[in-house]
């Protein structure tokens, strides 16, 4: 059903852009429209930055000539401030999860061409109209190895909430995204069942856990820092940071149980100037042989599931992607409907003193 | 001022139009979007934001006091020692200025850790047996932020010791006054002017801070600017987060109406 809905919608688009086509005669007969000098892709910046160059942005500067410029961060304000301005600078941007619902909903964003960008080895879940799935990432439990030797880390959020039989300092996200689903499965919901979160039962499981959370994290790099620096022995975080300074030699491990996926994303901003070629680019992102490069830099893999064949022995150890089964996906429709609601509890709970 | 010694600073005065009244009128108007108060209700009516807006208030207080308590010495200091001593008190009190806000706060966190080099020297040294906690709360904080806005205070306050006719100090001691008179009696009086522009400057630019209580916080100092920001690109309320702005801004006025009503008649006399 979900299939033929899709169908449905493609051949409207097709229609659509067919008309658009209409209008300027003989750009139909085209095969392409000419080369800018560069398209502007924006992005999260810092090591991701440098891995999409290697990965992509390389081979598409030789391949069709057109120099890849790269902005950052990522900010929904501004792709929202672009759009109604009417002066978009970006032609292919990041975009957060729920954030990539919203601006679906609310026409910032021009469809994935489907005639340029193959998805048919994506799994269903990843072919949203107007946004492109160019990685998943999730936020698990990073520990100390010095501390928890030989498999004694903890295994779930039952045992994180443990504080008895783990001891210690722990960090996690300033954020109710991961810890509401966390604290509900530490509290016994089995984690296919979290949505619609029950706001009171989770936060009065969060109450217990809350004198034993040295530091909530904010940015990304933090739970890796903290760890590192002995400030905790447990931190959730973002797969990626803890693969990168494991890589180092970090006396970390990550457990992979009961984690938070999510879905990088990428999408073309409505009224970008070069969309064609935002396409091509996207093109090159769903290649299995690049997303394959770009996992073994940073951990982070793609969602053509060929990818994985590409990828060393060494690395697919730490690619979210081997365990899927283990963990559970983030619901972006719930949150872009209750996030407002869920960041204002959260931080109501975070002023409350314990 | 007459019209001839006004038009130099035309050019100054449009940047200021378009780049800064016309945006805050703007914002002003995206706060009452739709006609209504309801933002502004939103803003003042629930207690997470009155809360939130006190504390920031709080904090900047603090900081200011703070500031002023290191700073009066130091500008001072500075502003009276032979001309190499003062080069290099210039050059201490403004390299931190030119350094990245972000770094100088992972290099706080380095110092003031569980496992930082001031707990390491303190244990070490046998004062404590266990860790003080320095990071991830309000102490961290306010250590963070004072040393960012230090230079804000001690600027004008150095500017302020400078203007003291030396005529004055040498007169008064003449007479026989103590230097604790001279400086309590000629000194504090005649640079009031120098301290409340430093704790102006200090306290509006504490209101606005970010970075720095998010990081040495651990995310238990929550200020208001965090929650704006929240409302601007998380939530993309854009009418809230110009109605808690312009709620901020008022109070900032205020705040800065209030410190001109103490400084203006000692400046004056």
């Amino acid at each position: 059903m979900e299939i033929s809905r899709l169908r449905r919608r493609h051949v409207v688009s097709l229609l659509g852009g067919a008309a658009a086509v209409g209008v300027s005669g003989r750009a139909f007969a085209q095969a392409e429209p000419p080369k800018p000098a560069q398209i502007v892709v924006n992005h999260s910046g810092g090591s991701m930055g440098s891995a999409m160059r290697k990965a992509f942005f390389n081979g598409f500067e030789k391949k069709y000539g057109i120099r890849v410029v790269e902005t950052s961060p990522v900010d929904f304000g501004k792709l929202r401030a672009m759009v109604d301005s009417g002066n978009v600078e970006w032609d292919l941007t990041e975009i957060g999860g729920q954030d990539a619902i919203r601006a679906g909903k609310a026409n910032l964003l021009d469809k994935v061409d489907p005639k340029v960008v193959d998805r048919s080895k994506y799994p269903e879940t990843a072919q949203n109209p107007y946004v492109f799935a160019s990685s998943v990432y999730t936020t698990i439990i990073g520990y100390r190895t010095d501390v928890f030797k030989n498999g004694s880390q903890p295994k779930s959020w039952a045992d994180w909430w443990d504080v008895k039989k783990f001891p210690g300092a722990r960090s996690m996200r300033n954020h109710p995204t991961d810890n509401l689903e966390f604290a509900l499965i530490a509290d016994g919901v089995p984690k296919d069942k979290v949505y619609p979160i029950d706001f009171d039962r989770a936060f009065k499981k969060l109450d217990q856990i809350k004198p034993h959370v040295t530091a909530w994290w904010s940015t990304g790099q933090q739970p890796a820092q903290l760890l590192l620096d002995k400030e905790v022995v447990l931190a959730t975080g973002w797969n990626g940071r803890f693969y990168d300074i494991i890589k180092k030699g970090a006396p970390v491990e990550i457990e992979w149980n009961e984690g938070a996926l999510k879905q990088g994303s990428f999408a073309i901003p409505r009224g970008a100037k070069n969309p064609y070629w935002a396409n091509k680019m996207l093109a090159e992102l769903a290649i299995p042989q690049q997303q394959a490069v770009y996992a073994s830099e940073l951990g982070y893999p793609g969602l053509n599931l060929e990818s994985l064949n590409f990828v060393d022995a060494k690395v697919k150890p730490y690619l979210p992607t081997a365990y899927l089964e283990k963990q559970f996906w983030i619901s972006d429709e719930w949150y872009a409907e209750h996030g407002t609601k869920a960041a204002e509890l959260w931080n109501a709970w975070m002023l409350k003193k314990a | 001022m007459t019209g001839r010694a006004a038009w130099p600073a035309l050019p100054a005065l449009i940047l200021l139009f378009v780049f800064f009244l016309f945006p805050v009128v703007r914002m002003l108007g995206f706060s009452l979007e739709g006609g209504t108060l309801e933002w502004y209700a939103k803003a003042l009516g629930e207690g997470l934001y009155l809360r939130v807006m006190w504390n920031t208030f709080e904090i900047a207080l603090l900081v200011s006091l703070l500031c002023l308590l290191l700073g009066y010495p130091l500008g001072f200091l500075i502003a009276t020692t032979t001309p190499g001593w003062a080069t290099m008190g210039f050059i201490f009190v403004l390299l931190p200025l030119w350094t990245s806000v972000l770094v100088r706060t992972y290099a706080w966190m380095v110092l003031l850790g569980r496992n930082g080099v001031f707990n390491r020297l303190l244990m070490d040294a046998g004062i404590t047996s266990d860790p003080i906690p320095m990071l991830h709360n309000f102490t961290g904080v306010l250590i963070g932020m004072v040393h960012v806005l230090l230079p804000y205070m001690v600027l004008p306050i150095y500017g302020a010791v400078r203007r003291v006719d030396p005529a004055v100090v040498a007169a008064a001691a003449g007479l026989g006054a103590s230097n604790w008179r001279i400086f309590w009696r000629i000194y504090i009086p005649l640079t009031l002017n120098g301290i409340f522009a430093g704790c102006v400057l200090v306290f509006v630019l504490s209101l606005g801070f970010f970075i720095t209580p998010a990081l040495l916080g651990g995310g238990r100092v929550i200020m208001i600017a965090v929650l704006i920001e929240q409302q601007v690109r998380e939530a993309l309320n854009w009418p809230f987060a110009a109605a808690l702005s312009a709620v901020l801004l008022v109070a900032t006025f205020a705040v800065y109406a209030l410190a001109q009503r103490f400084t203006q008649p000692e400046a004056r006399t």
